[in-house]
């Protein structure tokens, strides 16, 4: 991990910040809480969390989430798919939880330019707790069979939030805790 | 001929080549061991060799049975008696006993084979893979012909688009020989593409093209006969649009020229197109637990399922008696709970080993067994350019096999 916290600069935290409000999204959707934001050019222009319980399909991780309103919407402006990639090149990503194994290895296929992470990911991380698709091949990402692309990585941005609320979702799973009220399905409009 | 083969967790190490370690042992009266065991336990536990029994026993040529003991670790270079720690050295005097240094072996056995040979330098204990999974001992004549069938299926699928060959995915569930859910690739653009979009929505959900629409009737691709030699190899070649093989290639495709523009995603790899399939039919079959269920199902459904798996940990001396046993408690239970646990139990027939993404999503969603019939040399994450099933720190591992086609061609 290219850990530098000390370059946490407040636009940083400002992310990170709105990511962690995903993941408290999550948290009161009774969803895993994790969530992250898609930054261009200093603009969010896509927000993701977890939604694996609401639709039963556990690789609905909040970074695919995020990517697929991206991909949906540069589509339907008519973008060609070098164009997307073109896009993607320019982005960052800011989650709150280190990408899994799926979703490191998804983010090099589409080019992510950065990624800042929150807390590590002992059981699945991708970004250097169990693999580290982050650092790539080193292989010009041109050729079509080259091996994945790596992208730059910062871990340990608000860390303890995001365990905070790791915390609190296992203490709502226990069932002799009191249940939280759930609130109606709330489908997430395509931004 | 074809065949099926089981892709281990991890390269296995050559028995006679397993590393070992050093230890203190020393030949103890019967009647002292259970004490001496519990003291050993408590002050100098074998942290790392759990695998490894504290007791052998030897049985002399005069008929009469020797008893030793590992004491404690020794070190490596140092191979002298005194180091022994104070404490060890303390009940080794009071019970007036010669240590002597001996090997074990330090990793535990993954194979029978392994086991077997490390029982002759001391003995271990074998635990069979925990999820201890049909057909890693092989599969009975049945079920072969099943999971060929259910290959078939996927080979046809990925030749099924008239513009060029992808990967497909079908995931079944075995206990009812039932097509769960059925996918190829979206990652780029094919003109007539997903032909079910016809309200000009650009859901992605829209997308991945459901077997029925494509086969009035797979029941005989299931029962007929494999494609030659010759088209698999010309199938195998033809294989440049392959999302898991060439997964950075979708920037390289040219703009679509059909309106149905949305059927392009690079990550829709057929795996996961298909377990977002099996997922939707999960909440169209099932409907009304997304409301009523509140986490303690789900919570009661892994309880079930880790003493489940707690229960299949069992010694090698049980296993033979008890897998036929195991197997079907397992299978039974899964299906009298109704509606699935993600796709806890289901098995997947992919044409190409899937790449890290895609195997890692499978992980995800639990599935049991996955199949493949072609190797993917620089992205395969199932034994390729890496062993996924093998991670040890997943929280579910599934068993890898593949299946061999006409083995001429390969
Ligand atoms: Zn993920
Ligand atoms: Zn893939």
């Amino acid at each position: 991990m290219d850990s530098s916290v000390e370059d946490c600069s407040s636009d940083t935290l400002r992310f990170m910040e709105l990511a962690i409000q995903q993941a408290k999204l999550a948290l009161n959707n009774l969803e895993v809480p994790v969530g992250c934001v898609i930054v261009e050019d200093g603009m969010v222009i896509a927000t993701g969390r977890n939604r694996t319980t609401e639709t039963r399909n556990a690789t609905r991780h909040a970074e695919m989430e995020a990517i697929d309103i991206l991909i949906e919407a540069w589509q339907r402006d008519g973008l060609s798919t070098s164009e997307v990639a073109d896009k993607f090149s320019k982005c960052k990503l800011y989650v709150t939880c280190e990408p899994c194994i799926m979703c490191a290895s998804a983010l090099s296929i589409i080019g992510i330019k950065e990624v800042y992470y929150g807390c590590a990911n002992d059981k699945f991380g991708g970004c250097g707790s169990i693999l580290s698709l982050h650092l790539g091949s080193g292989e010009a990402p041109t050729s079509g069979n080259g091996l994945g692309r790596g992208f730059k990585c910062t871990a340990g941005i608000m860390a303890s939030e995001a365990v905070g609320l790791f915390r609190s979702f296992y203490e709502q799973g226990n069932p002799n805790a009191p249940k939280p009220h759930r609130p109606l399905v709330n489908h997430q409009a395509g931004q | 001929m074809s065949k099926i083969i089981y892709i281990p967790d991890k390269l296995p190490t050559p028995p006679d080549q397993q590393p070992t370690v050093n230890v203190f042992a020393a030949v103890v009266e019967p009647k002292i061991i259970n004490n001496l065991v519990r003291q050993l336990n408590q002050i100098v536990p074998l942290e790392n060799l759990r695998h490894v029994k504290r007791v052998q026993k030897k049985h002399l040529e005069d008929g009469k049975i020797q008893i030793a003991l590992i004491l404690c670790l020794a070190s490596e270079n140092n191979c002298d008696l005194d180091v022994l720690p104070p404490c060890v050295q303390e009940l080794v005097a009071s019970h007036k006993l010669s240590a002597f240094i001996t090997k074990v072996c330090k990793e535990a056995a993954t194979t029978k084979e392994e086991w077997e040979e490390q029982c002759k330098l001391w003995p271990t204990s074998y635990h069979p893979p925990a999820y201890n999974i049909d057909g890693i001992t092989g599969f009975n004549e049945v079920d072969t012909q099943s999971i060929f069938g259910f290959m078939r299926l996927a080979i046809e699928l990925a030749q099924s688009s008239s513009k060029s060959v992808v990967n497909a995915a079908v995931i079944v569930d075995p206990s009812v020989r039932q097509v769960i859910a059925s996918a190829c690739d979206h990652h780029i653009s094919f003109e007539n593409a997903s032909t079910s979009n016809i309200n000009g929505e650009t859901s992605f959900e829209k997308c991945p093209k459901s077997l029925g629409s494509h086969f009035d009737s797979y029941e005989s691709i299931i029962h007929g006969t494999f494609p030659s030699s010759s088209s698999l190899a010309k199938l195998k070649q033809s294989c440049a649009d392959v999302s898991c093989l060439y997964p950075l290639r979708w920037f390289d495709q040219p703009l679509p020229h059909s309106s149905n523009s949305c059927c392009w995603h690079p990550l829709r790899h057929a795996a996961i197109a298909a377990i977002e399939s099996s997922a939707a039919r999960d909440c169209r079959l099932f409907p009304t637990l997304e409301t009523v269920g509140d986490k303690s199902v789900e919570m009661e459904h892994m309880d079930l399922l880790r003493k489940l798996a707690k229960r299949q940990k069992i010694d090698l001396d049980n296993a033979n008696n008890n897998e036929n046993k195991v197997g079907t408690d397992g299978e039974g239970t899964y299906s009298k709970l109704g509606r699935p646990y993600l796709c806890t139990g289901y098995d997947i027939y992919l044409v190409w080993e899937p790449c890290i993404m895609c195997a890692m999503a499978l992980v995800h969603q639990r599935v049991r067994r996955v199949f493949y019939a072609f190797s993917n040399p620089s992205h395969g994450a199932l034994g390729s350019a890496h062993r996924l099933q093998g991670e040890k720190s997943l929280n579910h591992h599934y068993a890898v096999f593949r299946v061999l086609l006409h083995e001429d061609v390969l």
